[in-house]
Parts: structure tokens; sequence; C-alpha cells
């Protein structure tokens, strides 16, 4: 790989360790992957923010690179909530250390967002920007519907990206490696846990393969958000086009591909397959974040209902989307669901307290039965049929 | 001898070979005491040694598994990959731990003494030396000719091999090739057709560097010198059937698909 003088004197530890741990993993991540330069990156989103995950030795891994970012940089969602202390208890001890690891990032100037949908009043990349973002379900919002520029980065190598402000110019940076693989058309219409199914059997049976996605132009950006996040837990896929929708569908112009048709009853199959039939003990939306749009639908839907005392309601967003959507938040809770910032339902440690949790969420359906994560009973459906098992008839 | 490989954590290291051919998950494998703890290379010692291992695998958190055993005093002291990937890559470069990939794992052994430099790439095995050799793979026909290697040779005794010898000084391999053919089989037409992609072959402390090529004859009367003391004229799909030298088999294919 070429460096310029600059980075070589970086790379020779004559900026400090941290730089010089920084742009050692970028230099050889670039290698093994054939790039040839560092470009400049806009900004970064870092993972691997949760004690639980990274234990003491990512603890130790923060304090040793911890220098100055130098692009905007936001992080990934904790195991609790800051300053509302919940869904669930944790103890004195991971309490203390999750803190220690929250400071480690403030210092290096990073933004405390604890997101998993940074594009939402953190950061927007812009059509073609460079960017380094960890987490799956946030780079292919970056990719497909923002059109930016990332690679499926990790924790690490999103960290040192930030603190070098570049990343090795390879994969999803570059044009050709961003073209469709094949097409996909659904017979039916999709809502957003169809969108997220077809994530998930898309992943699954395609796994690595970006699609063009057909006749859905309907999508809203949040549908495609469950899309993305389902496919991109499900697989390594980081990008996804629809046509006439997202930005970087010019790339597929005058292109031919292999064609798939995907049955919409094959999706609900998937479904049920997932689902049980009991009633939750909790029903959990915002696998990813929830936007303004969806809590102000969320609130249309519940206002002036009372909820079920037997099944819990909780809503994940980011703190700015609470504080900015805090009218629909008031009819929320006056319903009785409880709202949560700096975390999500998989790195809480929900299993502790619900083992029967009903989601409208692809990517949480993956994640939760998993043993690692309490192995739950799930109930996968649609948002209007969760709400049933809530809202009191009157 | 020298090897050069891939440069991916740079540093520099001198010591032991810990040799384990398989991949490795640091969380869960890597034990805190610097010994491996399940699978192929249960208790083997990595500690304050060169660990040598085909690459990573497992969970992303095995990076930090690697500082974790540097801050602990029982890490590897270098790294050798054939092929790298994140998650040891991550762990060598955050642990300032001296690695290199692209070595063949074949050409190791345990408790070779070595020297490893992370930014060049360049592996030196202390005590091992490196001799050039051709390897011939004679045709009659759709007729291979494999040797019975004699006891007198001075490795892969009572082996069977193509026709094969040392390089010597200002001889190109084609020409080796065709001396050692007219030597051990005293055949003298002979049309070398293609020639392959060298690789090692590891004999007690000698690294090989196998120059492998395909070649005819329209000859098939055979007169042995020492080093063999049998012949055959077999089908290719034969040759798994024999006790071979390293790897005869395997460079045959490549050379016969390439």
């Amino acid at each position: 790989m070429y460096l310029t003088q600059e980075e070589e004197r970086i790379y020779n530890g004559e900026k400090g360790e941290a730089q010089a741990i920084a742009i050692r993993l970028l230099v050889s991540i670039g290698e093994i992957n054939g790039a040839e330069q560092l470009i400049p990156i806009k900004s970064a989103h870092i993972s691997g923010v949760s004690y639980k995950n990274i234990g003491d030795g990512g603890l130790k891994f923060l304090k040793k690179i911890a220098d100055k970012v130098k692009v905007p940089t936001t992080l990934n969602p904790l195991g609790f909530d800051l300053e509302r202390n919940g869904p669930v208890e944790v103890d004195r001890d991971f309490r203390e250390k999750q803190l220690e690891i929250i400071r480690t990032f403030i210092s290096m100037g990073i933004k405390e967002s604890f997101t998993c949908t940074p594009y939402y009043f953190y950061q927007q990349p812009k059509y073609g920007d460079h960017v380094a973002w960890a987490e799956s379900s946030a780079l292919i919002y970056a990719n497909a519907i923002l059109g930016a520029r990332t690679n499926r980065e990790g924790g690490p190598s999103a960290l040192a990206a930030a603190i070098i402000g570049k990343t090795p110019n390879f994969g999803l940076h570059l044009d050709n490696n961003r073209i469709a693989d094949y097409e996909v058309a659904v017979d039916g219409r999709l809502d957003y846990s169809g969108a997220a199914a077809l994530g998930l059997y898309l992943g699954a049976n395609y796994p690595g393969k970006i699609p063009r996605l057909v006749g859905v132009d309907y999508l809203r950006d949040f549908e495609l958000k469950a899309f993305g996040a389902a496919i991109a837990a499900s697989s390594s896929t980081s990008m996804f086009h629809v046509e006439n929708r997202t930005p970087d569908d010019i790339l597929n112009r005058g292109r031919k591909f292999e064609k798939v048709v995907v049955d919409y009853n094959e999706l609900k199959n998937l479904m049920e397959e997932k689902s049980s039939h009991e009633k939750p003990e909790l029903i959990a939306i915002g696998c990813p974040h929830l936007s303004k749009d969806e809590i102000d639908y969320i609130a249309s839907l519940v206002r002036g209902k009372k909820k079920d005392k037997e099944v819990e309601v909780f809503l994940f967003a980011s703190r700015e989307t609470i504080k900015n959507s805090s009218e629909s938040i008031k009819i929320i809770e006056d319903f009785g669901a409880k709202v949560f910032a700096d975390t999500c339902m998989v790195v809480a440690p929900l299993s502790k307290k619900y083992h029967k949790t009903a989601i409208n969420s692809g990517k949480a359906s993956f994640y939760l039965p998993m043993k690692e994560y309490g192995g739950q009973e799930i109930i996968f459906r649609n948002f209007n049929d969760l709400l049933r098992w809530a809202v009191i008839d009157n | 001898m020298i090897i050069n490989g891939r440069g991916i954590s740079p540093g520099t290291a001198k010591g032991k070979i810990a040799l384990c051919d398989d991949y490795i998950s640091p969380l869960g494998e890597m034990g805190k005491d610097g010994k491996i703890k399940s699978g192929k290379c249960e208790n083997l010692e990595f500690k304050g040694k060169i660990f040598a291992f085909k690459g990573g695998r497992g969970s992303t958190v095995g990076s930090y598994v690697l500082l974790e055993l540097k801050e602990n005093l029982t890490s590897p002291i270098a790294i050798i990959n054939e092929k790298a990937e994140l998650v040891i890559l991550t762990g060598a470069i955050i642990s300032e731990i001296p690695m290199i990939d692209g070595i063949p794992l074949n050409i190791l052994r345990n408790d070779d003494e070595a020297k490893i430099d992370g930014k060049s790439g360049i592996l030196e095995l202390l005590g091992v030396v490196q001799k050039e050799v051709s390897t011939v793979y004679l045709f009659h026909g759709d007729k291979l000719l494999v040797l019975l290697r004699s006891n007198h040779v001075s490795s892969f005794q009572n082996q069977y091999s193509a026709i094969s010898g040392h390089i010597e000084e200002g001889e190109t391999p084609e020409e080796a090739g065709r001396r050692e053919v007219l030597e051990e089989t005293g055949i003298s037409d002979v049309e070398i057709e293609k020639m392959g992609k060298p690789f090692p072959v590891r004999w007690e402390n000698i690294v090989f560097v196998v120059h492998p090529m395909l070649a005819r004859t329209k000859s098939d009367k055979i007169t042995l010198n020492w080093e063999n003391r049998e012949y055959r004229w077999i089908n290719v799909d034969e040759l798994s059937r024999l006790n071979t030298v390293p790897r005869l088999k395997e460079a045959l294919e490549e050379l016969l698909k390439s």
C-alpha cells in the first residue's frame, strides 16, 4: 500500500502510540484487501460500546488507543439507559465499568449518541461521502439509502479510522463493488415487518450478495431501514438498491441481472415459523432505533388508549430523537408504554426479566432467540398486530 | 533460510516456533496460562514463542484476548499466519505483537529457531538451509514415470517420486530437469512442455524449493542409476495409492490444470 510521508511518520510512531496503532490497523486491513491507499473520511460510527460485549480487554484497548478523533464520530447503544436506568437492572460493577468505557470515548471527542441510527439528528452523510461506520444496520442504511460509501467496519477499525480521519480504499468505497448482483421482485405488498422478513430471507439465501429490489419504490425510509437491518444481520450484505428509489441505482443502469421472485406467503411463513403463539410479556419496538416519524405514528395509534397491565411495551430511540418528539412521547407514556434511550432490545439484558418478547423487527428476530441473548421466545409480527396484545378494548 | 511473507504488524522477534496446523479462535482457545485449551493443538504452549497457525476464527472480541495475554506476559512473542484475517490482525496490532502472513506452514517445525520482521514480512529460519530442486513429471503417452527412491539418497528414502534432483550453480531449473532425466533414466529425448510454480517442501533441516515441470518422451526404456531402485509407468490416478514424497500428486494436478 502507498503511504504519504505524513502517514509513514504516523506509522513509525512519531505522533504517539495511539495514532501508530490506529494507522497500522488501517494499513494492514488495506493490505489484506488489496487497497492502494488511505482516503479521507467525513465521519465515523463506533460499535463495541457495551461492557458486556467488549469486556476488560476491550476497555484496555480503548485506553491504549484513546486519542482525539479527527472527524465527527458517534457511538452505538449500550446495555442500559444512562438516565432512566432501565429497561433491566444492571449490577454496580457492570455499571462502573460501562461508565469508564463511556468516559474514555468522551475524552476522545466522540458524541454521546448511543444509537444505531446516528443518521437521525446526529450526522447524516451526503451522497458520495466516504465514511467508516460500524454497526451493520447503520452502515447498510448509509450505503443504500444515503448513498454514502462505507465498508462493513468492526469496532476497532471504525475507531482507528476516526483517529486517523482516513480509511483504506477498497470494497464498497469503489463504485464497481457497489453494483447489484441480482434483482428481486415480491409477489405482494410489503409493510415494515414484511420488508424485514424479506431481508432475513435474502440474507439466508443470497448471503453477501447485493440485491436490487424492483417494484417496491413505495417503501418508506423506515421500512427500508428494517429491510437493511435484517439482511445485514443475517448475512454480510452491506449494500442494496431499490429501483427508482435509492441514489446509487444509477450504477445498475443498462445492466441485466438474475431475477428472483419472492412469494409474499413465503415471508409470512418465515415470520410464523419464528413465532410462539402465547401472549407476550413484553412488546419491544425500535430495532433499529425509531425515527421521529415512527414515534409520531405510534402516538397516533395509542392516543387516549390504555395499556393492558399484563404486557409491558418498550420503545427504543436515541436521546435526540426522543427530545425532538416530546409531544408524541408524552402520549405514548400516558398510554403506559416506556421509552428508553441509549440502549436497545439486543444489547440490554432483557432476558433477565422477560422470556416472551413480541417484536416487529427482523434483526431482533435473528438475535433474541440465540442462546447468547437469553434464548427468548419471540412473536414476530407487524406492529398493528402486536398492539392488539397491549391495548385494552373499550 | 529467508522466506518472504507479508508484513502485518511491525516489530521484530527471535525465538522458537510453536506450530498449530489449524485455525484458532483467541476467545476460548488461547488460555491465560499461554497454552491452547481445545481442538487439534490442545496443550500447545504459545507463551514466549513465535506462534504459527493457519489463521483466526471466532468472535471479534478475540482481538482483545491477545491484548490481555500480552499484559499478562503470556502472549506469543510473534505470530505467523498462512492468511491473515481481521480477528488476529487486529489483536496483533493493538497488542504490538509482530505478525506476518503468507508463510506455508508445511515448511515449519515445532521448536525451529526463527527471526521475524513484522514490517518487511521477512521470516528467517535459523539452522535451516534452502535447496533448489527440479522435479520432472515425465509422460510416455498417458503413462507417468514414477521412481522408488533408494536407501542411498539423502532424503525421502523409499518413497515414490518423479525424477528429481538439485539444481547446480549456473543451471536453470529446465536444464537441471533434462540432466536429471538423463542421469536417472538414461532418456535423452525429452520435451519440456510446461513449467509450474515453485513450492517448498521440508525435510529435516532442509527446505527444498521444488520447480515442477511437465515433460514428454517417445522412449519408454529406463536405465536406473543408484538413486532409485524401481520404476513404474502408471496412470495418473494411481498416484494416490502410492507412498510418495510430499505434494507429488497436488503439484502434478496444478501443473495439468494451469
